[in-house]
Order: structure tokens, then sequence, then C-alpha cells
């Protein structure tokens, strides 16, 4: 075992994302095995729908645990974006493109809402984000009067949008969602920024120390989580159409899961991109899995909330033992 | 003075790298007040961590009222008799006094805890010690110096034979500390015997009845209080040979420009009326016992902590530092005396720590140009002979000279003319302090300005041109190396409070 770990070409990929790999790959066979409509195209089409969304959330929030943070807002504020764009497209008219970008200006917004409380008012994130989560949840309904917005189909005037997420068969989505990861990842570990964020995750004080204005760093963080999540929203009626006020939540813990398991520390100062990209593509798997052998949704909650527990133990036990 | 109580005889302890007690002895007889003196660093706070059974001891024995004890930990010594207060109060703010005295052993009435007879239990103890304090107060609510009172009565309450006392004064007003004299009096007149830990040299003098001495983990002696003068006391606290070469005059011309000049700073209780001036290639050193003020004093300039007033001037020209931000603008970089925490960033790499303080030069475009910042990382590993296997390397796997030699390392890339020294060998090894010592005298001479602050008088006296000296939160001496002494610092260092 030792010696694999030494492998250099092993070294450099990380052995916790061969492994997710992996796992990622057994979980495919096993839901062949079990199910006997799970080979082919359509499902994976599927699980590829659900796994932009969640993508771009989880790249977001990616950002903000790298920090030492977390937010329990991106779900809700996800259709708050869409609900509140879709309206606009729907209600009053407002062309196309420009509800893509009130989608993304809504998320920017609650970017910088939470990142500013965060950083220049020292809240804990904890409890700015759940209150930006139920602020999300209210707006939302406010705006729409309570009701669900359902953005144009592909054969409408309006439905060329939808090609952002497949062409003809050709999953459009995938490389929008990739490219996208390796710019978050660009910045992560090639830019000032990503720099600073990582660092202040590790030890904010001593970055303070070196005469680096932390707090605008701090919140960029949150921004850039914002802006993702308004994509997000996006790439969810672009699959999905139909949004529904009042929900959302459960997209926090996917997207929290989906990054943890890839091997961000909730304490802050590691992240890794690529892990979180296939943390991703597993909860996604595992949600089409669960409803093609016939169980509820209600399963899928569960199973996120063990891999989020087995996650962060994961990640605390390495560290423990490091010390 | 009534019969011996207790008695340490022979102890030794050491830890990896350090002999901290070497054969101590030490005893306490009932109905006195025993003063345990010594530097920073002398073994005080050893000695009586080994006593209540915080520390095992290697050697030697403790007898407590005739018989051979030791504990493995401070709860048995508690059920002895012997008690600690400490100088950090542990009172849970938010508790009532009566609550807090008897936490972890409450009154009960089934399964209610019986906060009435808590209350009447408290309010009796209060009576004994001629205390005035309600027992149904909310911690939180009295003053520092009640809330001591508060554990000195906790100590009582534990039926104590003999109470430590650890720098019990520190933290409280004139008028507190008139109060706590009378407990302790009242204390000695019940025949208890009492330890008393302080740097307060006029205190000693009122208080106690015995001194101990102790000098780098030994023993030096015992004194009757009303018999010796202060400088008897000071002699023996620093009568130790100085083998590494004391500088005996400065390096620095008097005429070289100022490059820093801190006018009448205050910060809080700690920096009061602070003024001092930093001359190009000067090492000047900041000397004084723990809690001084120095660190505070430093903390202020650089702009970590606000101050409430003061002016700051740069190289002539008045500067507004109001953040590290602005302070590593005007050229001042600051080396923390807890590296771990302020100085450097464990996840990151050698090279990573190199550029945190000046990344914007490192940066091409929106990228980061990390074969650049390697380079230079490389450059600095070199003239520091930092030992690392390469700049890749996770600072967190360095020790801690190496370390320190990197958070050097990111003040030169910087290229910082004044720099803030905070106890720069605490916990380095013999080598790597010289290492770092030549460092500092290199920078020195090549033009840069440091302020070098440290609890240790060989350092001081080895490394400075010019010596400012400290207490509670003032300047109070300022003397050129030709004229110091270690007498001389530790008079300064220890001057009574008016």
């Amino acid at each position: 075992m030792e010696k694999i770990k030494q492998n250099p070409i092993i070294r450099k990929i990380g052995i916790n994302r061969i492994v997710l790999c992996g796992v990622l790959l057994l979980m495919y066979v096993i839901f062949c095995i079990l199910s006997d409509n799970f080979v082919g195209m359509q499902r994976i089409m599927s699980a590829l729908n659900y796994a932009y969304f969640l993508g771009f959330l989880s790249l977001g929030v990616t950002f903000v645990i790298a920090t030492g943070g977390i937010d329990f807002s991106i779900g809700p504020v996800m259709f708050c974006s869409a609900l509140i764009s879709g309206y606009c497209l729907t209600h009053y008219g407002v062309p196309l493109a420009v509800s893509l970008v009130i989608s993304i200006l809504v998320g920017l917004m609650f970017g910088i809402f939470n990142g500013y409380f965060v950083a220049y008012w020292t809240v804990p994130p904890f409890i700015i984000s759940m209150a930006s989560m139920n602020i999300a949840k209210g707006l939302a309904s406010v705006f729409t009067k309570t009701q669900s917005v359902s953005w144009p189909q592909s054969a409408d005037a309006n439905g060329w949008y939808r090609n952002l997420v497949k062409v003809g068969g050709f999953p459009v989505g995938l490389v929008i969602f990739l490219v996208f990861a390796i710019l978050c990842s660009i910045i992560l570990n090639q830019t000032k920024a990503g720099r600073y964020i990582l660092s202040l995750g590790s030890n904010k004080e001593a970055v303070r120390l070196s005469g680096v204005n932390v707090k605008k760093w701090e919140m960029l963080a949150y921004i850039i989580c914002g802006i993702l999540v308004g994509i997000a929203a996006i790439f969810f009626v672009a699959a999905y159409t139909t949004v529904q006020p009042g929900y959302g939540d459960q997209y926090n813990n996917e997207a929290i899961a989906g990054c943890v398991m890839g091997g961000t520390s909730m304490a802050g100062g590691l992240a890794s991109i690529s892990g979180t990209v296939i943390g991703v593509f597993i909860i996604a798997l595992l949600q089409e899995g669960i409803l093609a052998l016939g169980f509820t949704k209600d399963y899928q909650l569960i199973i996120t909330g063990i891999i989020v527990i087995v996650a962060v133990y994961a990640d605390v036990s390495t560290r423990r033992r490091k010390n | 003075m009534g019969d011996i109580i207790l008695t340490m005889k022979d102890i030794d302890k050491s830890f990896p790298g350090v002999h901290a007690l070497d054969h101590v002895n030490f005893e306490v007889r009932r109905g006195e007040v025993h003063a345990l003196m010594g530097e920073n660093g002398a073994g005080k706070s050893t000695l009586m961590k080994v006593l209540t059974g915080i520390y095992t001891k290697d050697s030697g024995t403790i007898t407590f009222e005739g018989k051979e004890v030791e504990f493995h930990n401070t709860r048995e010594a508690q059920d002895a008799g012997i008690v600690i207060v400490h100088q950090e109060l542990n009172m849970l703010g938010h508790l009532t006094v009566a609550q807090n005295i008897f936490i972890g052993r409450e009154f009960k009435k089934g399964i209610y805890i019986d906060d009435r007879r808590m209350n009447e239990e408290a309010k009796k103890l209060f009576d004994k010690l001629h205390i005035d304090i309600d027992p149904t107060e909310i911690m939180s609510n009295l003053t520092v110096g009640k809330q001591q009172m508060c554990e000195i009565a906790k100590a009582i309450s534990h039926d104590a034979k003999v109470i430590i006392f650890d720098e019990p004064s520190a933290a409280l007003t004139e008028a507190e500390i008139e109060e706590l004299f009378k407990i302790i009096r009242d204390l000695r007149k019940q025949n208890l015997g009492i330890v008393y830990i302080s740097h307060r040299m006029d205190e000693i003098k009122v208080i106690t009845d015995r001194v101990t001495v102790m000098r780098d983990g030994c023993y030096v002696g015992t004194l009757i209080t009303e018999k010796c003068t202060k400088d008897d006391i000071i002699n023996m606290m620093v009568g130790r040979v100085i083998y590494e070469d004391p500088k005996t005059e400065s390096a620095v011309p008097k005429d070289v420009p100022i490059v820093l000049k801190v006018e009448n700073l205050n910060a809080g209780r700690m920096v009061q009326n602070v003024s001092f001036e930093l001359r190009k290639g000067e090492i000047l050193g900041f000397s004084g016992l723990m809690g001084a003020g120095r660190t505070e004093t430093a903390r202020a300039i650089f702009g970590a902590d606000a101050k409430t007033s003061g002016d700051i001037y740069v190289n002539g020209k008045k500067v507004e530092i109001n953040s590290p931000q602005d302070a590593v603008k005007c050229g001042i970089g600051y080396l923390s005396e807890d590296r771990k925490r302020f100085g450097i960033v464990v996840q990151k790499s050698v090279a990573e720590n190199s550029t945190m303080a000046s990344l914007e030069n490192f940066v091409k475009g929106i990228f980061i140009n990390k074969k650049e910042e390697k380079k230079i990382a490389q450059k600095y590993v070199e003239s520091l002979a930092t030992k690392t296997p390469s700049t890749d390397q996770l600072v967190v796997n360095l020790s801690g000279g190496n370390q320190q030699k990197i958070v050097i390392a990111k003040w030169l890339v910087r290229d910082c003319d004044i720099l803030i020294f905070d106890e720069p060998t605490r916990g380095i090894d013999v080598g790597a302090k010289n290492e770092i010592y030549k460092l500092m005298n290199r920078l020195a001479e090549e033009g840069k300005s440091i302020i070098m602050i440290s609890s240790e008088m060989t350092e001081i006296l080895r490394m400075s041109d010019r010596i400012v000296v400290m207490c509670e939160g003032k300047k109070t001496g300022e003397i050129d190396i030709s004229e110091a002494s270690q007498e001389l610092i530790m008079n300064m260092a220890t001057r009574e409070i008016e």
C-alpha cells in the first residue's frame, strides 16, 4: 500500500480521487446489475441533468468552505434566482438573455450579502446563511405570489436556453460544467484570490498579520459562490423548466456532501475542485440509481446524510493523525 | 510561623531539551507567606505544577503534613488540601458566585440543585474571609478583584491547608490589592501555609515572611524578607554568568538617521505613553518581565491591535497605521512570539509562505508566477540556511527554528526595513538560536533596523545596541548597551508601582 502511495503518478492525481472514481464506477455497475433498466444513455443523461446544477452549487460552496465558512443558503438562493428571473421572463416580458443575467445577479446579490456580513461584521457564516436562506425563500414567494414558475419548453420561441443542457443527444451541459470547473480550479490554485482564500481558511490571523486585506478576500469567496449559484439556477431550469417557491434546502446538503467527499476540509484551508466534481457525479448517480430501483427520494436524503458524516469524519480523523 | 507543613526536596524535572528543575528545595511553614521569585522561565510555575500533580517529577520527594505524597492530578492535591489560585481566573461568567464556588460538587435536593443551600454555604465562607460579596450575584458582574476573591473562597472551601497564589495581583487595582493582602494576612492568622508568586518587589516586602529565589531551574536560596533588601533579592535572581559574549558597546554610530519614532503610544492598560526611537542598522532590545506590555506595544505599532492614541514616524514622516496592511506599506514587518498562530500558514508550502506578504510582486496577469515564487523562496532558503527538502514542503513539517526562518524570509521577500522580532528564539534549540542571532546581526549590518522583544536576559545583553525596559505597560528605562547590566535592567523591570 505504501508503495502504491509513493508512485509519482498516483501521488499527483491523489489517492482519494482515485478511490472516488472507483466508487463512482462501482456504483454504476451495481445499479446496472440491480436495476434492469439502468443500462444505456437515458439514465446517464438524466443523472447528468442533476449533476449540472448541483455541480455549480458544489463548486460555489467549495470556495466558501475553503475559507473555513459554510453556506446553507445555496439551494434556496438557486430557487430564488430561478423564480425571480423566470417570473420576469414569463410575466413581465423581459427578454430571455436578460432573464438569465437577472438569475446570476440574484445569486451575486446574496453572495455579496452573505460575504459582507461574514467578513466585515464577523457574523458566523452558519447564522448569516441560515438567515439568507429564509430571506431567499420568502423573497421568491413574495415576488411570484407563491406561484410556481414554468420556463419555456424547448419548442417555444424562448426555448433556446435549454440547449445549454443538451443539443440533440450531445450533453452540452457537461462541457460547460467542466469548463467552469477548470476555471474554478485555476482561480483557486493559480491566482492571488485563490491563494489568499485558502490561506485565510487555514490561518486567518497569520495572513492578516502579513498585511493582507483578509476581509476583502473572504468576502470574495462568498461572491464567487453567489455567482455560481446564479448559474446553477439557469442549469436547473434548463433541465427541469418548472420551479416551485419554498423549496431548495435539500440541495444544500447534497452540494456540501459532494464538496467534502471530494476532499475539501470543513475546517478550511484545503480544497479540491476535481474532488468536488467527482463527488457531485457520485451524488447525482446515487439519486438516479435510487429512483431507478424504485425507492423514494427520502432514501436518498438518508444516504446523503450518512455520506456527509462519513466524509467529515474521515477529514477530521486524518487531520488528527497528522497532528 | 509554625511548624513545617510542606517540604519539597531535591525535585528534578526534565522536558525534552530542557532541564526545567534541577534538584530544587522548597518548604512552607504553617502561618507564613512564602514568596517564590525568579525571572521568566526560572522554574517557579513548573515547581508548583509538580506540587499540584499537573507534572510528574523525575525524582525527589514531597512531604506534606509529615507524610510523603505524590499527586497525580490537581483533584488529588485539592483533596489533600493544596490548592492553587491561578493568574487567569477559571470562572464561568454566566453562573452565580455560589454556583461557581461549588461547581462540580453541587448540593442536591433530590434531582434538583439546592441553590439556597449553596448560597448559604458561600455566605458562610465569605463571612469567614470578611469579604462582602453577594453569593447570588452573576459572576461576570463582579470586578476582576472580586472574582479573584471568589476564587480564593473556592480554594478555602476545599479545606485548604496550603494555598498557592500565582501572580494574584497582576490584574488588580491598588485598592483591590489592599483587600487581597487583608485576606492573605487573615489566612496567615488561621495558620495556613501560603505560597506567593509575584514579580512585584514592593509587594514581596509588604506581605511575605520569607523569599525563596530560583534561577534557571535551580534553587538559589531562601531569605528572611525582613532582613534583606530588594537588591539582595535581585542579585540572587540574576547572578548568572553570561557565557555568550555580550555586546559591550553599540555597533551603531550616534549620528545615523532615525527610521522609526514612536511618541506617546497608548493602547489599553498594557501600553501607556510609550515613546522611543529606532536608528538605522540598530538592534533595539525590549526587556521586561512577562506581562510588561512589550508584545502589546509591538502589536499596536504594527496595527494588529487598535491603539487609543500616539504618533508614529517612519523615516521622519508621520504615518497613519491602523492595520497590518498600513504597517507593511510603511516597511514594517512583525514576527510574532507565537509563530504557529500568527506567523505561518502550516498547510501551505515554504514558497507560498515566503511570498505571503508580497504576493502582488509575483503576479503575472491574473496568474501567480509560481516559477518566480519558487526562485525567490529558494534564494532565501539558501541565504538563511533553512533546512527543508524543497520549497514545496509544507511548513507544518519543519522544525521550530526553520519555521522561524520562513517567517523571516516572508519579511525579507517583502523587503521590510524595520523588523520587529517578538521572542525570536522562543522554543528553538540552542544551535538554531545561534543561527538566528547571527542572522539578526547580519541584517542589522545590512542596514535593517530591528526591534527585539526578549524575556531572556542573556539574549538582550548579547544582541542589543540599546535597551528599552518596560514594566506594567510603561517604559521604565532606556539604556545604552555600554551601561547595561543585569542588575540595572532587573531593577527597572521591577520598578515599584506608584
